[in-house]
Protein backbone atom coordinates (compact mmCIF):
# COMPACT_ATOMS: atom_id res chain seq x y z
CA UNK A 1 0.00 0.00 0.00
CA UNK A 2 1.91 2.92 -0.81
CA UNK A 3 1.11 6.30 -2.26
CA UNK A 4 -1.17 7.04 0.73
CA UNK A 5 0.52 10.50 1.53
CA UNK A 6 1.88 9.04 5.45
CA UNK A 7 4.71 9.85 5.80
CA UNK A 8 4.52 7.86 9.21
CA UNK A 9 4.98 3.68 9.50
CA UNK A 10 1.49 4.02 11.86
CA UNK A 11 -1.70 2.10 11.06
CA UNK A 12 -3.70 3.65 8.21
CA UNK A 13 -7.10 5.07 8.95
CA UNK A 14 -9.47 2.28 8.21
CA UNK A 15 -11.70 5.19 5.98
CA UNK A 16 -8.59 5.60 4.14
CA UNK A 17 -8.24 2.52 3.09
CA UNK A 18 -11.57 1.85 2.00
CA UNK A 19 -11.10 4.40 -0.47
CA UNK A 20 -8.15 2.98 -1.96
CA UNK A 21 -9.98 -0.24 -2.05
CA UNK A 22 -13.10 1.23 -3.72
CA UNK A 23 -10.59 2.94 -6.17
CA UNK A 24 -9.09 -0.26 -7.02
CA UNK A 25 -12.29 -2.33 -7.73
CA UNK A 26 -13.77 0.18 -9.48
CA UNK A 27 -10.98 0.99 -11.67
CA UNK A 28 -10.54 -2.73 -13.16
CA UNK A 29 -12.42 -3.27 -16.66
CA UNK A 30 -13.14 -6.71 -15.50
CA UNK A 31 -15.67 -5.88 -12.93
CA UNK A 32 -17.73 -2.86 -15.12
CA UNK A 33 -20.75 -4.35 -17.30
CA UNK A 34 -20.07 -8.21 -16.18
CA UNK A 35 -22.81 -9.90 -16.95
CA UNK A 36 -23.93 -12.58 -13.77
CA UNK A 37 -26.68 -15.12 -13.29
CA UNK A 38 -28.18 -16.01 -9.77
CA UNK A 39 -31.04 -16.42 -7.99
CA UNK A 40 -32.89 -13.48 -6.53
CA UNK A 41 -32.96 -13.50 -2.33
CA UNK A 42 -33.80 -10.58 0.21
CA UNK A 43 -35.34 -8.68 -2.73
CA UNK A 44 -36.71 -5.60 -1.24
CA UNK A 45 -37.96 -2.32 -3.18
CA UNK A 46 -38.18 0.51 -1.02
CA UNK A 47 -40.27 3.91 -1.27
CA UNK A 48 -37.37 5.38 -2.44
CA UNK A 49 -37.70 3.53 -5.60
CA UNK A 50 -34.27 1.82 -5.03
CA UNK A 51 -34.17 -1.87 -5.06
CA UNK A 52 -32.22 -4.62 -3.13
CA UNK A 53 -31.71 -7.96 -3.29
CA UNK A 54 -28.90 -10.68 -3.02
CA UNK A 55 -27.24 -12.38 -6.25
CA UNK A 56 -26.40 -16.02 -4.83
CA UNK A 57 -26.06 -19.94 -6.38
CA UNK A 58 -24.50 -22.57 -4.40
CA UNK A 59 -20.77 -21.40 -4.36
CA UNK A 60 -21.06 -17.85 -3.19
CA UNK A 61 -23.56 -14.59 -3.07
CA UNK A 62 -23.43 -10.44 -3.39
CA UNK A 63 -25.18 -8.11 -2.83
CA UNK A 64 -26.24 -5.79 -5.36
CA UNK A 65 -28.59 -2.63 -5.71
CA UNK A 66 -30.48 -1.32 -8.31
CA UNK A 67 -31.00 2.62 -8.39
CA UNK A 68 -34.15 4.52 -8.72
CA UNK A 69 -35.10 4.43 -12.41
CA UNK A 70 -31.52 2.83 -13.40
CA UNK A 71 -33.54 -0.09 -15.46
CA UNK A 72 -37.11 -1.65 -15.96
CA UNK A 73 -37.55 -4.39 -13.49
CA UNK A 74 -39.76 -7.17 -14.85
CA UNK A 75 -42.55 -7.62 -12.62
CA UNK A 76 -42.39 -11.34 -12.20
CA UNK A 77 -38.51 -10.74 -10.44
CA UNK A 78 -39.38 -12.30 -6.77
CA UNK A 79 -37.64 -14.12 -4.11
CA UNK A 80 -36.20 -17.35 -5.82
CA UNK A 81 -35.91 -15.69 -9.39
CA UNK A 82 -33.23 -16.75 -11.41
CA UNK A 83 -32.20 -13.45 -13.81
CA UNK A 84 -29.11 -12.63 -15.79
CA UNK A 85 -27.76 -8.96 -14.54
CA UNK A 86 -25.70 -6.73 -16.13
CA UNK A 87 -23.40 -4.94 -13.42
CA UNK A 88 -20.31 -3.07 -12.11
CA UNK A 89 -18.67 -3.80 -8.75
CA UNK A 90 -19.15 -0.85 -6.23
CA UNK A 91 -18.04 -0.59 -2.68
CA UNK A 92 -20.43 1.34 -0.19
CA UNK A 93 -17.83 3.15 1.54
CA UNK A 94 -20.16 3.90 4.64
CA UNK A 95 -20.22 0.05 5.54
CA UNK A 96 -17.30 -1.29 3.73
CA UNK A 97 -19.36 -3.13 1.57
CA UNK A 98 -18.78 -4.74 -1.78
CA UNK A 99 -22.25 -4.31 -4.13
CA UNK A 100 -23.13 -4.87 -7.59
CA UNK A 101 -24.95 -2.04 -8.81
CA UNK A 102 -26.89 -3.38 -11.73
CA UNK A 103 -27.57 -1.49 -15.01
CA UNK A 104 -30.07 -4.58 -16.63
CA UNK A 105 -31.69 -6.96 -14.73
CA UNK A 106 -33.81 -9.95 -16.73
CA UNK A 107 -35.54 -13.16 -15.74
CA UNK A 108 -34.11 -16.45 -16.90
CA UNK A 109 -36.66 -17.44 -19.77
CA UNK A 110 -36.70 -20.98 -21.14
CA UNK A 111 -34.46 -19.70 -23.81
CA UNK A 112 -31.35 -19.40 -21.37
CA UNK A 113 -29.39 -16.23 -19.60
CA UNK A 114 -27.06 -15.92 -22.55
CA UNK A 115 -29.67 -15.27 -24.99
CA UNK A 116 -30.80 -12.46 -22.76
CA UNK A 117 -27.89 -10.63 -21.61
CA UNK A 118 -26.77 -10.91 -25.28
CA UNK A 119 -30.16 -9.38 -26.39
CA UNK A 120 -29.58 -6.80 -23.67
CA UNK A 121 -26.30 -6.02 -25.53
CA UNK A 122 -27.07 -6.21 -29.15
CA UNK A 123 -30.50 -3.74 -28.43
CA UNK A 124 -27.59 -1.27 -26.42
CA UNK A 125 -25.08 -1.62 -29.39
CA UNK A 126 -27.91 -1.08 -31.77
CA UNK A 127 -29.13 2.20 -30.17
CA UNK A 128 -25.40 3.40 -30.03
CA UNK A 129 -25.63 2.58 -33.90
CA UNK A 130 -22.45 0.01 -33.56
CA UNK A 131 -24.10 -1.87 -36.19
CA UNK A 132 -23.95 0.68 -38.48
CA UNK A 133 -20.60 1.61 -38.47
CA UNK A 134 -18.76 1.90 -41.74
CA UNK A 135 -16.55 -1.21 -41.48
CA UNK A 136 -13.23 -1.50 -42.24
CA UNK A 137 -11.60 -2.99 -45.80
CA UNK A 138 -9.87 -6.01 -45.48
CA UNK A 139 -6.20 -5.64 -47.11
CA UNK A 140 -5.97 -7.70 -50.15
CA UNK A 141 -2.49 -8.94 -49.44
CA UNK A 142 -1.77 -8.95 -45.21
CA UNK A 143 1.53 -8.13 -43.96
CA UNK A 144 0.72 -8.93 -41.01
CA UNK A 145 -1.99 -10.89 -39.15
CA UNK A 146 -2.63 -10.90 -35.34
CA UNK A 147 -4.54 -14.20 -34.71
CA UNK A 148 -6.06 -14.37 -31.36
CA UNK A 149 -7.08 -17.56 -30.20
CA UNK A 150 -6.14 -20.82 -27.98
CA UNK A 151 -3.11 -21.75 -27.77
CA UNK A 152 -2.74 -24.96 -29.13
CA UNK A 153 -5.91 -25.31 -30.15
CA UNK A 154 -7.58 -27.39 -32.66
CA UNK A 155 -8.65 -24.30 -34.35
CA UNK A 156 -4.87 -22.72 -34.49
CA UNK A 157 -3.70 -25.69 -36.06
CA UNK A 158 -6.14 -25.86 -38.73
CA UNK A 159 -5.56 -21.76 -39.52
CA UNK A 160 -1.73 -22.34 -39.33
CA UNK A 161 -2.37 -25.76 -41.91
CA UNK A 162 -4.51 -24.08 -44.35
CA UNK A 163 -2.39 -20.40 -44.02
CA UNK A 164 0.64 -22.79 -44.92
CA UNK A 165 -1.18 -24.33 -47.71
CA UNK A 166 -2.22 -21.28 -49.11
CA UNK A 167 0.83 -18.63 -48.23
CA UNK A 168 3.64 -20.28 -47.39
CA UNK A 169 5.63 -18.22 -44.81
CA UNK A 170 3.12 -15.15 -44.55
CA UNK A 171 3.48 -13.05 -41.44
CA UNK A 172 1.62 -13.49 -38.30
CA UNK A 173 1.63 -13.64 -34.47
CA UNK A 174 -0.37 -15.76 -32.34
CA UNK A 175 -1.34 -14.90 -29.44
CA UNK A 176 -2.47 -17.45 -27.35
CA UNK A 177 -4.97 -16.56 -25.28
CA UNK A 178 -8.12 -18.64 -22.95
CA UNK A 179 -11.33 -18.75 -24.94
CA UNK A 180 -13.50 -19.95 -22.57
CA UNK A 181 -13.77 -19.87 -18.77
CA UNK A 182 -14.17 -17.07 -16.35
CA UNK A 183 -11.25 -15.94 -17.66
CA UNK A 184 -11.66 -15.98 -21.24
CA UNK A 185 -13.26 -12.35 -21.94
CA UNK A 186 -10.29 -10.60 -20.06
CA UNK A 187 -7.72 -12.30 -22.44
CA UNK A 188 -9.45 -12.27 -25.01
CA UNK A 189 -9.97 -8.03 -24.13
CA UNK A 190 -6.19 -8.47 -23.65
CA UNK A 191 -5.08 -10.04 -27.06
CA UNK A 192 -6.67 -7.64 -28.66
CA UNK A 193 -4.78 -4.56 -27.41
CA UNK A 194 -1.64 -6.49 -27.94
CA UNK A 195 -2.91 -6.77 -31.31
CA UNK A 196 -3.67 -2.96 -31.49
CA UNK A 197 -0.23 -2.02 -30.25
CA UNK A 198 1.33 -4.04 -32.36
CA UNK A 199 -0.69 -2.40 -35.06
CA UNK A 200 1.45 0.91 -34.09
CA UNK A 201 3.81 2.07 -36.72
CA UNK A 202 6.45 2.68 -33.61
CA UNK A 203 5.93 -0.29 -32.29
CA UNK A 204 6.41 -2.79 -35.22
CA UNK A 205 9.32 -0.57 -36.49
CA UNK A 206 11.31 -1.32 -33.16
CA UNK A 207 10.17 -4.98 -33.56
CA UNK A 208 11.50 -4.94 -37.08
CA UNK A 209 8.26 -6.04 -38.39
CA UNK A 210 5.59 -4.45 -40.81
CA UNK A 211 2.34 -3.40 -38.43
CA UNK A 212 -0.36 -5.72 -37.54
CA UNK A 213 -2.81 -4.91 -40.52
CA UNK A 214 -5.62 -7.85 -40.35
CA UNK A 215 -7.03 -9.24 -36.84
CA UNK A 216 -8.25 -12.77 -36.63
CA UNK A 217 -9.68 -13.51 -33.00
CA UNK A 218 -11.73 -16.48 -32.59
CA UNK A 219 -12.19 -20.26 -32.04
CA UNK A 220 -13.71 -23.59 -32.53
CA UNK A 221 -17.12 -24.54 -32.00
CA UNK A 222 -18.55 -25.05 -28.85
CA UNK A 223 -21.68 -25.04 -26.44
CA UNK A 224 -23.48 -21.52 -26.09
CA UNK A 225 -21.50 -21.14 -22.77
CA UNK A 226 -18.47 -21.91 -24.33
CA UNK A 227 -18.60 -19.08 -26.75
CA UNK A 228 -20.20 -16.76 -23.92
CA UNK A 229 -17.25 -14.19 -24.02
CA UNK A 230 -17.67 -13.74 -27.82
CA UNK A 231 -21.59 -12.48 -26.83
CA UNK A 232 -20.10 -10.27 -24.26
CA UNK A 233 -19.55 -6.25 -23.89
CA UNK A 234 -15.89 -5.80 -23.54
CA UNK A 235 -14.87 -7.93 -26.59
CA UNK A 236 -17.56 -6.26 -28.78
CA UNK A 237 -15.90 -2.67 -27.53
CA UNK A 238 -12.74 -3.76 -27.93
CA UNK A 239 -13.37 -5.18 -31.18
CA UNK A 240 -15.52 -1.94 -32.20
CA UNK A 241 -12.61 0.28 -31.02
CA UNK A 242 -9.84 -1.53 -33.02
CA UNK A 243 -7.83 0.47 -35.64
CA UNK A 244 -7.08 -2.06 -37.97
CA UNK A 245 -9.78 -4.87 -39.16
CA UNK A 246 -11.08 -7.83 -37.43
CA UNK A 247 -12.25 -10.95 -38.36
CA UNK A 248 -14.95 -13.04 -36.20
CA UNK A 249 -13.97 -15.99 -36.56
CA UNK A 250 -15.38 -18.98 -34.31
CA UNK A 251 -17.11 -21.64 -34.92
CA UNK A 252 -20.73 -21.95 -34.55
CA UNK A 253 -23.67 -22.81 -37.13
CA UNK A 254 -26.88 -21.02 -36.76
CA UNK A 255 -26.45 -18.41 -34.32
CA UNK A 256 -24.52 -15.20 -34.46
CA UNK A 257 -22.90 -14.08 -32.07
CA UNK A 258 -22.39 -10.05 -31.11
CA UNK A 259 -19.04 -10.37 -31.69
CA UNK A 260 -19.52 -11.40 -35.83
CA UNK A 261 -22.13 -8.31 -35.74
CA UNK A 262 -19.56 -5.86 -34.83
CA UNK A 263 -16.54 -7.05 -36.37
CA UNK A 264 -15.53 -6.34 -40.27
CA UNK A 265 -16.00 -9.16 -41.07
CA UNK A 266 -17.69 -12.43 -40.09
CA UNK A 267 -16.41 -15.59 -41.06
CA UNK A 268 -17.93 -18.77 -40.04
CA UNK A 269 -15.25 -20.40 -39.12
CA UNK A 270 -11.40 -20.12 -38.32
CA UNK A 271 -10.60 -21.75 -41.40
CA UNK A 272 -13.62 -20.08 -43.35
CA UNK A 273 -11.58 -17.06 -41.84
CA UNK A 274 -8.43 -17.97 -43.13
CA UNK A 275 -10.11 -18.77 -46.63
CA UNK A 276 -11.27 -14.94 -46.90
CA UNK A 277 -8.63 -13.39 -45.72
CA UNK A 278 -5.52 -14.92 -47.19
CA UNK A 279 -5.13 -15.25 -50.85
CA UNK A 280 -3.71 -18.02 -52.55
CA UNK A 281 0.01 -17.03 -53.29
CA UNK A 282 0.55 -19.51 -56.69
CA UNK A 283 -2.37 -17.57 -58.04
CA UNK A 284 -1.68 -14.64 -57.39
CA UNK A 285 1.69 -15.20 -59.09
CA UNK A 286 -0.02 -16.78 -61.76
CA UNK A 287 -1.86 -13.98 -62.27
CA UNK A 288 1.13 -11.84 -62.37
CA UNK A 289 3.08 -13.85 -64.50
CA UNK A 290 -0.14 -13.84 -66.68
CA UNK A 291 -0.46 -9.95 -66.79
CA UNK A 292 3.26 -9.47 -67.62
CA UNK A 293 3.03 -12.05 -70.67
CA UNK A 294 -0.06 -10.31 -72.28
CA UNK A 295 1.74 -6.84 -71.67
CA UNK A 296 4.47 -8.20 -73.26
CA UNK A 297 2.79 -9.76 -76.13
CA UNK A 298 0.03 -6.81 -76.59
CA UNK A 299 3.04 -4.45 -76.65
CA UNK A 300 5.40 -6.49 -79.25
CA UNK A 301 2.26 -6.75 -81.40
CA UNK A 302 1.83 -3.23 -81.06
CA UNK A 303 5.29 -2.79 -82.01
CA UNK A 304 4.96 -4.80 -84.59
CA UNK A 305 2.49 -3.25 -86.27
CA UNK A 306 4.01 -0.09 -86.02
CA UNK A 307 7.56 -1.04 -88.08
CA UNK A 308 4.52 -2.90 -90.29
CA UNK A 309 3.41 0.38 -91.34
CA UNK A 310 6.48 2.02 -91.25
CA UNK A 311 7.48 -0.87 -94.04
CA UNK A 312 5.09 -0.26 -95.90
CA UNK A 313 5.36 3.53 -95.82
CA UNK A 314 8.71 3.18 -96.67
CA UNK A 315 8.60 0.58 -99.51
CA UNK A 316 5.29 3.04 -100.99
CA UNK A 317 7.98 6.35 -100.29
CA UNK A 318 11.07 4.43 -102.37
CA UNK A 319 8.63 3.60 -105.21
CA UNK A 320 6.82 6.70 -105.43
CA UNK A 321 9.71 9.07 -107.02
CA UNK A 322 10.91 6.46 -109.57
CA UNK A 323 6.83 6.06 -110.87
CA UNK A 324 6.81 9.79 -111.10
CA UNK A 325 10.20 10.06 -112.70
CA UNK A 326 9.11 7.54 -115.45
CA UNK A 327 5.98 9.65 -115.86
CA UNK A 328 7.42 13.03 -116.14
CA UNK A 329 10.23 11.09 -118.32
CA UNK A 330 7.73 9.72 -120.86
CA UNK A 331 5.57 13.06 -121.05
CA UNK A 332 8.57 15.32 -121.77
CA UNK A 333 9.43 12.88 -124.90
CA UNK A 334 6.39 13.15 -125.71
CA UNK A 335 6.29 16.55 -124.96
CA UNK A 336 9.68 17.29 -127.05
CA UNK A 337 8.57 15.18 -130.04
CA UNK A 338 5.75 17.15 -130.32
CA UNK A 339 7.93 20.23 -129.99
CA UNK A 340 10.19 18.95 -133.15
CA UNK A 341 7.73 18.29 -135.15
CA UNK A 342 5.89 21.51 -134.52
CA UNK A 343 8.84 23.67 -134.36
CA UNK A 344 10.12 21.66 -137.60
CA UNK A 345 6.31 22.57 -139.08
CA UNK A 346 6.62 26.59 -138.11
CA UNK A 347 10.47 26.85 -139.42
CA UNK A 348 9.59 25.69 -142.65
CA UNK A 349 6.59 28.24 -142.90
CA UNK A 350 8.20 30.99 -142.18
CA UNK A 351 11.06 30.10 -144.62
CA UNK A 352 8.44 30.03 -147.61
CA UNK A 353 7.35 33.12 -146.61
CA UNK A 354 10.41 34.76 -145.84
CA UNK A 355 10.87 33.58 -149.45
CA UNK A 356 7.95 35.35 -150.94
CA UNK A 357 8.39 38.43 -148.24
CA UNK A 358 12.09 38.67 -150.31
CA UNK A 359 10.53 38.27 -154.02
CA UNK A 360 8.20 40.75 -153.32
CA UNK A 361 10.44 43.16 -151.81
CA UNK A 362 13.10 43.29 -154.48
CA UNK A 363 10.15 43.84 -156.85
CA UNK A 364 9.45 47.35 -155.21
CA UNK A 365 13.09 48.27 -154.90
CA UNK A 366 13.92 52.31 -156.23
CA UNK A 367 17.00 50.71 -158.24
CA UNK A 368 14.49 48.51 -160.20
CA UNK A 369 12.09 51.41 -160.66
CA UNK A 370 15.04 53.61 -161.87
CA UNK A 371 16.21 50.65 -164.10
CA UNK A 372 12.73 51.56 -166.27
CA UNK A 373 13.78 55.32 -166.71
CA UNK A 374 12.11 57.12 -163.46
CA UNK A 375 14.19 58.88 -161.55
CA UNK A 376 14.60 60.57 -158.09
CA UNK A 377 14.66 64.04 -156.80
CA UNK A 378 15.96 65.02 -153.51
CA UNK A 379 17.01 68.06 -152.13
CA UNK A 380 20.66 68.65 -151.33
CA UNK A 381 19.83 67.58 -147.90
CA UNK A 382 19.32 64.15 -148.94
CA UNK A 383 15.15 64.95 -148.63
CA UNK A 384 13.34 62.29 -151.62
CA UNK A 385 10.91 65.36 -153.25
CA UNK A 386 7.53 64.12 -154.14
CA UNK A 387 6.08 67.40 -154.92
CA UNK A 388 6.51 70.34 -156.34
CA UNK A 389 4.95 72.28 -153.80
CA UNK A 390 7.64 74.38 -151.37
CA UNK A 391 10.15 74.32 -154.69
CA UNK A 392 11.76 77.86 -155.60
CA UNK A 393 13.40 78.85 -158.49
CA UNK A 394 17.13 79.10 -158.21
CA UNK A 395 17.04 76.20 -155.34
CA UNK A 396 19.48 73.35 -155.90
CA UNK A 397 18.28 69.89 -156.27
CA UNK A 398 20.15 66.37 -156.59
CA UNK A 399 18.59 63.93 -159.81
CA UNK A 400 19.22 60.30 -158.97
CA UNK A 401 19.30 57.53 -162.22
CA UNK A 402 20.00 54.43 -162.03
CA UNK A 403 23.67 54.51 -162.94
CA UNK A 404 24.34 57.96 -161.23
CA UNK A 405 23.64 61.19 -160.41
CA UNK A 406 23.05 65.09 -161.98
CA UNK A 407 22.99 68.29 -159.74
CA UNK A 408 20.46 70.65 -161.46
CA UNK A 409 18.75 73.99 -160.58
CA UNK A 410 15.12 74.71 -160.62
CA UNK A 411 14.46 77.60 -163.53
CA UNK A 412 9.95 77.77 -162.94
CA UNK A 413 7.84 75.82 -161.35
CA UNK A 414 4.48 74.67 -162.70
CA UNK A 415 1.67 72.73 -160.69
CA UNK A 416 -0.54 70.43 -162.01
CA UNK A 417 -3.82 72.00 -161.17
CA UNK A 418 -2.29 75.54 -161.91
CA UNK A 419 -1.96 73.90 -166.10
CA UNK A 420 -5.47 72.90 -165.65
CA UNK B 1 -2.51 7.24 -61.02
CA UNK B 2 -1.57 9.33 -58.67
CA UNK B 3 1.71 10.28 -56.90
CA UNK B 4 0.49 7.97 -54.03
CA UNK B 5 2.43 4.47 -54.33
CA UNK B 6 -0.84 2.55 -54.89
CA UNK B 7 -2.33 -0.58 -53.35
CA UNK B 8 -1.69 -3.91 -54.01
CA UNK B 9 -5.63 -3.74 -55.88
CA UNK B 10 -5.37 -0.53 -57.08
CA UNK B 11 -1.97 -1.53 -59.09
CA UNK B 12 -3.73 -4.78 -60.30
CA UNK B 13 -6.83 -2.56 -61.93
CA UNK B 14 -4.59 -0.26 -63.45
CA UNK B 15 -2.42 -3.46 -64.62
CA UNK B 16 -5.79 -5.26 -66.17
CA UNK B 17 -6.85 -1.93 -67.68
CA UNK B 18 -2.96 -1.40 -69.24
CA UNK B 19 -3.77 -4.65 -70.43
CA UNK B 20 -6.40 -4.39 -72.41
CA UNK B 21 -5.77 -1.29 -74.09
CA UNK B 22 -2.86 -2.85 -75.36
CA UNK B 23 -4.70 -5.68 -76.49
CA UNK B 24 -7.02 -3.72 -77.82
CA UNK B 25 -4.19 -1.73 -80.03
CA UNK B 26 -4.26 0.71 -82.60
CA UNK B 27 -2.31 2.84 -80.39
CA UNK B 28 1.38 4.69 -81.31
CA UNK B 29 4.66 4.01 -81.15
CA UNK B 30 4.71 6.84 -78.00
CA UNK B 31 1.51 5.36 -76.27
CA UNK B 32 2.63 1.82 -76.13
CA UNK B 33 5.90 2.15 -74.70
CA UNK B 34 4.63 4.43 -72.11
CA UNK B 35 1.87 2.15 -71.18
CA UNK B 36 4.59 -0.77 -71.18
CA UNK B 37 6.72 1.20 -69.26
CA UNK B 38 3.89 1.82 -66.62
CA UNK B 39 2.99 -2.11 -66.86
CA UNK B 40 6.06 -2.83 -65.99
CA UNK B 41 6.94 -0.77 -62.99
CA UNK B 42 3.38 -1.80 -61.59
CA UNK B 43 4.19 -5.43 -62.13
CA UNK B 44 7.35 -5.05 -60.13
CA UNK B 45 5.76 -3.30 -57.45
CA UNK B 46 3.14 -6.21 -56.82
CA UNK B 47 5.97 -8.62 -56.82
CA UNK B 48 7.62 -6.57 -54.35
CA UNK B 49 4.26 -6.84 -52.30
CA UNK B 50 4.05 -9.89 -52.49
CA UNK B 51 7.42 -10.45 -51.13
CA UNK B 52 7.15 -8.61 -48.01
CA UNK B 53 3.90 -9.98 -46.70
CA UNK B 54 6.27 -13.34 -45.94
CA UNK B 55 8.21 -13.11 -42.27
CA UNK B 56 8.77 -14.15 -39.17
CA UNK B 57 6.13 -16.51 -37.52
CA UNK B 58 5.18 -15.83 -33.88
CA UNK B 59 3.31 -17.79 -31.43
CA UNK B 60 3.22 -16.40 -27.87
CA UNK B 61 1.39 -16.45 -25.24
CA UNK B 62 0.01 -13.41 -24.35
CA UNK B 63 1.56 -12.83 -20.81
CA UNK B 64 4.58 -13.57 -22.82
CA UNK B 65 4.12 -11.06 -25.68
CA UNK B 66 2.84 -8.44 -22.89
CA UNK B 67 5.87 -8.57 -21.00
CA UNK B 68 7.83 -8.47 -23.93
CA UNK B 69 5.84 -5.31 -25.18
CA UNK B 70 6.46 -3.74 -22.14
CA UNK B 71 10.59 -4.37 -21.80
CA UNK B 72 10.25 -2.94 -25.14
CA UNK B 73 8.25 0.17 -24.11
CA UNK B 74 11.26 1.02 -21.36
Amino acid sequence: MTGTGQVTTGPLPIGQFVQLVKQTVTRDPLFKNQALKGEVTQWKQYPSGHTYFSLRDQDGQMRAVIWKGRCAIDPGIKEGSEVVILASLDLYIRRGEIQLNVERIEPVSVLGELEKTKRLLVEQLKKEGEFDRPRQAIPTIPKHIAIITGAGSAALSDMQRLIENRWPGLRRTVIGVLVQGPRATEEIVRGLAVARRLSQPSVAESRGEPPVDLVIVGRGGGSPEDLWAFNLEPVARSIIASPVPVVSAVGHESDVLVSDLVADLRASTPSDAIERVVPVLPELHYFLDECEERLAVAARRQFRDNMQHLRTLHARLRVAPMAGLNRAKSKMLTLSSRMKVSVNQSIGIQTTRLAQFEASLSAIHPQRVLERGYSMTQTTDGVVLSSVEGLKSGQEIILNFADGSADAEIKNTHSNEGEK
Amino acid sequence: MTDKQPTYTEAMQRLETIVSTLERGGMGLDETLKLYEEGAKLLRLCKTELTTAEGRLNELQLDDIESELQAEEQ
